[in-house]
C-alpha cells in the first residue's frame, strides 16, 4: 500500500482525539462525583 | 446504565468494522491508492460536525425560549462534540493533502470556512469558561451560538465568491462525485460509525453537564441553609 | 416612552459623554494609525503592493481599532451600575442597544473619516472619483462591525478577560464582512473603478441578518 504511513497517522489521530476527549470527560466526571459526595457529607454534618 | 454500555459496545464494534472496511474492503483508488482511504473518516467527520452544530442551534433557541437548563446542557455537549469532529477533520485533511497535492494546507472555500467554524465554536466554549453566573452563562452562550450559526452560511458564501474571483490551484473538487458503488457502501458504513461516535461523545458530555447542574443546585441549597459559601467546588470553572 | 424617542435621548447621552473628553476617539484614531504605520514597517510595500494590500490593511486596522473601541461601550455602564438604572427605566431593551449601536457607528465613522485620507496619502492611493461609492462601502462595513460589536460588548462586559474576549468573539464572526469590504474597496481602488455589486449585496445581507438577530435577541442581552 502506497502512502500507508499517512493513512496510519490519520487513523491514530482519530483515535487519539476521541480517546483523549473521553478520558477528559471521565476525569471531570470522577472529580464531580467526589465533590458531590464531600458536599453531601458536609451537609449531613451540619 | 445497561442501555449506555450496550450502545457504547455497539458503536465500538461499528467503528472497528467500519475501519476494517475502510482499510481493506473498499476498492483501491486509481491515483491516490492507500492514502485516499482517509476520506472514509474525513468526510464522515464533517457530516457529524454539521449534525452536531444543528443540534446546538436547536438547543440554543430552545433554551432562550424555555429557560430549561437541559437545553443548555445539550448546547454545550453538542458544541464540544462538534469541535472534536471538526478537529478530527482538520487534522486528517492535511495528512491527506500532503502526499496528494504536495501542500499541507490551502485557503480554499471549504477549508477556510471549516477553520473559521472551529475557531467560532472554540470561542463559544471559552466564553462559557469566562462567565461565572450559570444562568448568564447559559443565556449568553445561547445568544452567541445563534449568531455563530447564522454566520456560518455567510462565511461559506463569502469564501466561495472570493475564491472564484481569485482562483486557487484546482483541488480535487467532488470527493463524492462519480463514486464507485462499493466505495459508496463503505462510506455509508463509516458515516454511521462516526455519527455513532459523535452521539456517544455528546451523550457523555450531556451526562457530565447534568451532574454538574445537580452539583450547583446542591451547593445553592447548602449555601442557603447555612448562609455561608460552600468551600467545595469553588475553583471549578 | 416610544422606542425611537428613547433611542434618541440615549444616543444624545452617549455622544455628549464621549465628546466631553474625546479620549476614546483619540485613542482609537491613534491606534488605527499605529496599525497602518506598523504595516509599512512589517511589509515595506512597493507602490503596486500598496495598491494591492491597501484595502486589506485599511479594513484590518478598522477591525482591530473597532474591537478595542467597542469594549467600553458596555463596560463603562458596569462601573457605576448605570446599566441597572437603564434596565429599570420604562424603555425597551432595543432602545438601549440601538442607541449604543448608533453611537458606536458614529464614533467609528469619525475614525474612518480621519484614517482614509491619511491612508491615501501614506500609500499614494488616489481616491478621486470614487469618494461616494467608497463612503457607501465604508458605511455598510461599519454598520456590520458596530452592530455585532455592540452585541458582543454587552456579552463580554459580564465576563472575565473582557478586553481579550471581545475581539476573540467578534473577529471570526466578521470574516464575511472583512472579505466583502476588502473586495468591494479593492474594486474601487483600481485603474477603472467599478463597484462590485456582489460584495455590496453581501455586506448589506450581513448587516440585515445581524441587525435582525440583535433585535430579536435584545431582551436576553440587557437582562439581569
Amino acid at each position: 500500500m502506497k502512502n500507508f504511513e499517512n493513512l496510519f497517522a490519520a487513523w491514530m489521530v482519530v483515535w487519539a482525539v476521541f480517546f483523549i476527549y473521553e478520558v477528559s470527560i471521565a476525569r471531570r466526571l470522577a472529580r464531580l462525583k467526589q465533590d458531590i459526595e464531600s458536599l453531601k457529607q458536609q451537609m449531613r454534618e451540619r | 446504565m445497561k442501555v449506555r454500555y450496550s450502545s457504547t459496545v455497539f458503536v465500538a464494534g461499528l467503528i472497528f468494522f467500519a475501519g476494517y472496511a475502510a482499510l481493506f474492503i473498499a476498492p483501491d483508488e486509481k491515483t491516490m491508492h492507500a492514502i485516499q482511504r482517509i476520506f472514509y473518516f474525513h468526510l464522515p467527520s464533517w457530516i457529524a460536525m454539521f449534525t452536531a452544530l444543528s443540534v446546538v442551534f436547536v438547543a440554543n433557541v430552545a433554551y432562550l425560549a424555555t429557560r430549561k437548563p437541559t437545553w443548555d446542557a445539550l448546547g454545550v455537549s453538542g458544541t464540544e462534540a462538534a469541535v472534536v469532529c471538526c478537529t478530527i477533520g482538520l487534522a486528517t485533511g492535511p495528512l491527506w493533502a500532503k502526499p496528494v497535492w504536495g501542500i499541507w494546507w490551502t485557503w480554499d472555500a471549504r477549508l477556510t470556512t471549516t477553520f473559521i467554524l472551529w475557531l467560532l465554536y472554540i470561542s463559544y466554549l471559552l466564553l462559557r469558561g469566562l462567565l461565572d453566573d450559570p444562568e448568564r452563562k447559559a443565556t449568553f452562550s445561547a445568544v452567541f451560538g445563534i449568531f455563530a450559526f447564522l454566520d456560518a452560511p455567510l462565511v461559506y458564501v463569502s469564501n466561495r465568491l472570493w475564491r472564484t474571483q481569485h482562483p486557487q490551484p484546482v483541488i480535487g473538487g467532488g470527493n463524492g462525485s462519480g463514486l464507485d458503488p462499493a466505495m459508496g457502501k463503505v462510506l455509508l458504513l463509516c458515516v454511521i460509525a462516526v455519527m455513532g461516535v459523535m452521539i456517544i461523545i455528546l451523550l457523555d458530555r450531556y451526562r457530565l453537564e447534568k451532574l454538574r447542574q445537580e452539583f450547583e443546585e446542591l451547593r445553592l441549597e447548602y449555601e442557603t441553609l447555612n448562609l455561608e459559601p460552600a468551600s467545595i467546588g469553588k475553583e471549578r470553572p | 416612552m416610544s422606542t425611537s424617542r428613547a433611542t434618541a435621548i440615549l444616543l444624545a447621552k452617549e455622544l455628549r459623554l464621549e465628546f466631553r473628553t474625546r479620549e476614546l476617539l483619540s485613542a482609537t484614531i491613534v491606534f488605527a494609525l499605529v496599525v497602518v504605520v506598523l504595516f509599512s514597517f512589517a511589509f515595506d510595500p512597493t507602490a503596486a503592493e500598496s495598491r494591492r494590500y491597501g484595502p486589506g490593511l485599511l479594513w484590518i486596522s478598522f477591525l482591530f481599532a473597532g474591537s478595542l473601541m467597542l469594549n467600553p461601550s458596555f463596560a463603562r455602564e458596569r462601573l457605576n451600575d448605570t446599566i441597572d438604572a437603564l434596565r429599570m427605566a420604562p424603555i425597551s431593551p432595543f432602545a438601549i442597544l440601538s442607541a449604543k449601536m448608533l453611537a458606536n457607528f458614529i464614533f467609528m465613522s469619525v475614525v474612518e473619516v480621519v484614517l482614509v485620507p491619511v491612508f491615501s496619502v501614506l500609500y499614494n492611493v488616489s481616491l478621486a472619483g470614487v469618494a461616494g461609492r467608497l463612503i457607501l462601502v465604508l458605511a455598510l462595513g461599519t454598520i456590520g462591525l458596530t452592530v455585532t460589536g455592540t452585541v458582543f460588548s454587552a456579552i463580554s462586559s459580564h465576563a472575565r478577560l473582557r478586553e481579550l474576549l471581545l475581539p476573540l468573539l467578534l473577529l471570526p464572526i466578521l470574516t464575511p464582512l472583512l472579505i466583502a469590504a476588502v473586495e468591494a474597496t479593492a474594486s474601487l481602488l483600481v485603474e477603472d473603478p467599478e463597484l462590485d455589486r456582489t460584495w455590496v449585496a453581501l455586506l448589506a445581507g450581513f448587516d440585515i441578518v445581524f441587525l435582525t438577530a440583535s433585535w430579536l435577541l435584545c431582551d436576553y442581552l440587557i437582562e439581569e
